[in-house]
């Protein structure tokens, strides 16, 4: 059925090369899948650094500024493409994109258009040679078009987009801050700290370096040896200055200070010292074009300023994310690494909240509380942002602030889950949030609850129970959060039966592989013929570890990984069995991980058909550990008479 | 809205009672405007008249996460007694095809606004007309929350605590604020046109919002 707001979206787009190539039909699917927003002047669409959107932007009105350390590197006019680089998909973006007047830009998601690029040769070639030109932005005016079209047909062979991987992505500063070899070292020092920069470089007349100044000089050479400030910089720079040309590619800058163990590396005009100062490269540019490191991802993360911000940032780490699922990087770093990330989410959260309540609420700045992270967060084990599970808890109040309490950590509560959706983290379809005030208890009620679902191990209760007993506490009193795992492993002692429950519903997931070794896939609705890897492959041994902790009482192991590797210490019988399953278990997560990223989703089903050969064959092999530990578990809880 | 005292009641279909089960939570104050849900909508009629007229033509759109979804734009077209070729040539301006039973139409409509914060321009006429074709399948009324492009420009430019009588009406048209928020407004007078105006008229107004300090759900609906 025609619409009226897809044609008006499709009659914007024809206006405008390569959309103008489209067919009538293809210009409607595209028109159908735009997501419009709208940005007021100064807002950023997209930083530096930033992993890529998978959508490229029309600009509609207004007009939008690429820039790079705040010069301007192109405009965008209406009707102008950009951000066509996360067509690739594979690298952050080189410039930050920033309004410059009131803008309504138009997205386009880069799957809808691959289909076009690979049907239409007219599309291909207009990125082809827009891409080989260097062009970052994609003009509307139709001279770029048919020159596209001339590049092509001299080029027919070479669809490959391959051109790009070798363009490098460093940044340099481009305005050096200098000083003459006369100033005195406190002028010089005061014109850093204004600058907020750890060097400065030391220029003759005719702004050659002749020397450099950083704050590693200022602490060794001034501060710890006593001297004065007054005395010139000269005296104390170091001189002379290594230099290169801005040209240079990463690998000759990054060698050339490794070699000379220089911080800060002063690149000239024609690269020699005999020449103009036109920019510096330091070791924290360095870091920084080596993308998202953990360290530079927390540090933003502590000093965001809204969750908005926490939020992109959080974005970013999904690109570090993927690098290192992509290169095998042990899972217990991984899994460390994002767990740290988003738990400095909550933290922050929590402090934040606190400042905004607590002026409300002052009587409870001194009762203990704790933040509780469950199921997959708790068990350090999540690496996809997929649903929310948390809850809190909160130290016993006397009864006349009990309501006030229960407010008062309720608010507290729901910060964070607001903060956490902000950030991208799903809402808990089952409401277990602690946003929810059945979730946000008074410790003694927490005890009466658990002790409860031990008592009474319904099907409902061994659920919650296999969600809440993997809790960890992500901020407040440790203790609390001691006291109640003690109480867990007391009542269970006084009602052992309560593990032969848990172990019978422990051996209820569907079995992975069928009678002939062949996948078990779905059988129909929207995942018909795939491959559930949560429930029949992860959950199995989720279950089976948690259940052999609670079996042993041993508090404080969350992670599955580390809990089979603490039960192959102790069970010396099968430490070659529980070895195996911990190691099935980083594989699972990793290919589901990995599944997520690629497909967008939270990675639980996967098509087998589409798994390379190696992968069905290592992701089959996993499953072997499953089967022998539910046999052991059958029959050290006496499950085949325990039906009764 | 149904205050129609001689309007037998109806009884509540299954689709009506999903609807209903969808508001058991409420939204917390604090939950950022970027993470709220919001369908714009606009109907087209025989006449302004609530009693006498009849919807002819129903567009909508979403927004989420402070965009608009064009994949998620509809139109449809319920079936009004007054149907017999005349209405359809009151505006002669949409072919209206596929019309949809009463009940249909509710389905629908609710199965696509969900728990969404509604978003109109002159929202309740367009909400009273919609509740009556709805009311046949036992909807007393809209349980989401409700925003008016029309009530939130005058909040907006003139402030909180504004005199109402002292307000050009004239300045508040969708028409008048599309010229003043630079949209341009070619596709007037069709339901889905007009529902894809008023999006882009809120997401420029919730900027300005956000600008005075409005940037979450208490704050918006204060």
């Amino acid at each position: 059925m025609s619409n009226v707001i897809i044609n008006r979206v499709a009659e914007f787009l024809r206006r405008h090369p390569p959309f103008s190539f489209l067919e009538e039909e293809d210009l409607l699917g595209i028109a159908r899948a735009v997501v419009i927003s709208y940005l007021a002047k100064d807002e950023v669409l997209f930083r530096k650094g930033d992993p890529a959107n998978p959508h490229f932007f029309i600009l509609k009105e207004g007009q939008i500024l690429l820039q790079e350390d705040g010069e301007i590197r192109e405009y965008c006019d209406v009707g102008d493409l950009f951000g066509v680089l996360a067509l690739l998909g594979k690298r952050p973006y080189v410039l930050d994109a920033v309004a410059g007047e009131n803008s309504l830009v138009y997205a386009v998601p880069v799957e809808e258009f691959e289909k076009l690029l690979q049907k239409n040769p007219k599309v291909s070639l207009y990125f082809a040679a827009g891409f080989a030109a260097g062009q970052v932005v994609f003009r509307t005016d139709l001279g770029q078009g048919q020159k596209a079209r001339e590049v092509f047909s001299r080029n027919e062979q070479d669809h490959s987009l391959l051109i790009f991987s070798g363009q490098s992505t460093i940044q340099i500063t481009k305005n050096v801050l200098t000083c003459s070899p006369s100033d005195s070292v406190q002028e010089a020092a005061k014109r850093m700290d204004k600058q907020q920069v750890s060097s400065i470089v030391i220029c003759d007349e005719s702004d050659f370096p002749i020397g450099i100044l950083t704050d590693k000089d200022l602490r060794s050479k001034v501060l710890a040896k006593g001297l004065s400030p007054s005395q010139p910089v000269s005296e104390i720079m170091s001189s002379p200055v290594i230099t290169k040309k801005p040209d240079s590619d990463f690998s000759e800058l990054y060698l050339s200070m490794i070699k000379n163990r220089l911080h800060h590396l002063v690149l000239t005009e024609d690269g020699t010292p005999k020449s103009r100062v036109c920019g510096i490269f330091s070791d924290h540019d360095v870091l920084l074009s080596m993308g998202n490191s953990p360290a530079v991802l927390i540090h933003a993360l502590i000093n965001a300023k809204s969750s908005e911000e926490m939020g992109q940032i959080r974005d970013r780490a999904e690109t570090m994310l993927r690098y290192y699922l992509e290169n095998e990087v042990s899972m217990d770093f991984v899994a460390g690494v994002m767990t740290e990330i988003n738990d400095v989410i909550i933290q922050q959260a929590i402090d934040e909240g606190q400042k905004q309540l607590l002026p409300d609420f002052p009587e409870f700045e001194v009762v203990p509380f704790a933040f509780l992270s469950m199921g997959s967060e708790g068990r350090e084990e999540q690496l996809l942002r997929t649903d929310q599970d948390n809850a809190l808890v909160y130290g016993d109040v006397p009864d006349k602030l009990k309501e006030k309490a229960k407010d008062y950590f309720l608010h507290l509560g729901t910060y964070v889950v607001e903060t956490l959706l902000t950030c991208g983290f799903a809402s808990c379809p089952g409401e277990i949030m602690a946003s929810n005030p059945k979730w946000v208890l008074p410790i003694s009620s927490w005890k009466a609850q658990f002790s409860e679902w031990i008592l009474h191990p319904n099907p409902e209760a061994l659920m919650k129970s296999s969600i809440f007993f993997d809790f960890r506490v992500v901020k407040g009193s440790r203790s609390l959060g001691d006291e109640l795992s003690n109480h867990i492993f007391d009542e269970i002692k006084k009602k052992p039966i309560f593990l032969n429950f848990l172990a019978q519903n422990a051996l209820q997931n569907p079995p992975p592989l069928g009678f002939f070794r062949n996948f078990l896939v779905e059988k129909s609705g929207e995942h018909r013929d795939q491959f559930d890897i949560k429930a029949r492959a992860m959950l199995p041994l989720t279950d089976l570890a948690r259940l052999l902790i609670l079996y042993h009482g041993i508090p404080g192991v969350n992670n599955t990984f580390k809990r089979f590797e603490k039960l192959a210490e102790i069970e010396p019988n099968y430490t070659e069995l529980f070895t195996q399953a911990g190691k099935a278990y980083e594989i699972l997560m990793r290919m589901r991980a990995l599944e997520g990223l690629q497909q967008n989703s939270s990675g639980r089903f996967i098509a087998p058909e589409k798994l390379g050969k190696i992968q069905r064959h290592l992701l089959k092999n996993s499953f072997a550990p499953i089967q022998e530990l539910q046999e052991i578990v059958q029959v050290r809880f006496q499950l085949d008479y325990f039906r009764s | 809205m149904s205050w129609w005292p001689f309007r037998s009641e109806s009884k509540k279909q299954d689709f009506v009672e999903e609807y209903l089960s969808l508001f058991e939570k409420s939204i917390p104050g604090i939950r950022k405007i970027s993470q709220l849900g919001f369908v714009v909508l606009d109907t087209e009629t025989t006449g302004l008249d609530p009693k006498n007229d009849y919807v002819i033509s129903f567009g909508a759109i979403k927004i989420q996460k402070g965009k608009i979804l064009v994949e998620t734009a509809i139109e449809c077209y319920p079936e009004s007694p007054k149907e017999g070729g005349e209405t359809a040539n009151i505006h002669g301006l949409v072919q209206r095809e596929n019309l949809l039973k009463p009940k249909a139409f509710s389905q629908k409509l609710l199965e696509y606004i969900g728990p969404s914060i509604l978003v109109g321009h002159h929202l309740n006429f367009d909400l009273e007309m919609l509740q009556k074709i709805c009311s046949s399948s036992g909807l007393k009324n809209f349980l989401n929350q409700s925003l008016d492009t029309l009530e939130l420009a005058v909040r907006l430019e003139h402030g909180p605590h504004v005199n109402w009588q002292q307000i050009p009406m004239k300045e508040y048209s969708l028409d008048a604020l599309c010229e003043r928020y630079q949209i341009p407004s070619d596709d007037r007078h069709t339901a889905g046109g007009d529902a894809f105006l008023t999006a882009q008229l809120l997401l420029k107004l919730l900027k300005v919002a956000e600008k005075k300090g409005i940037s979450n759900y208490q704050q918006l609906f204060r």
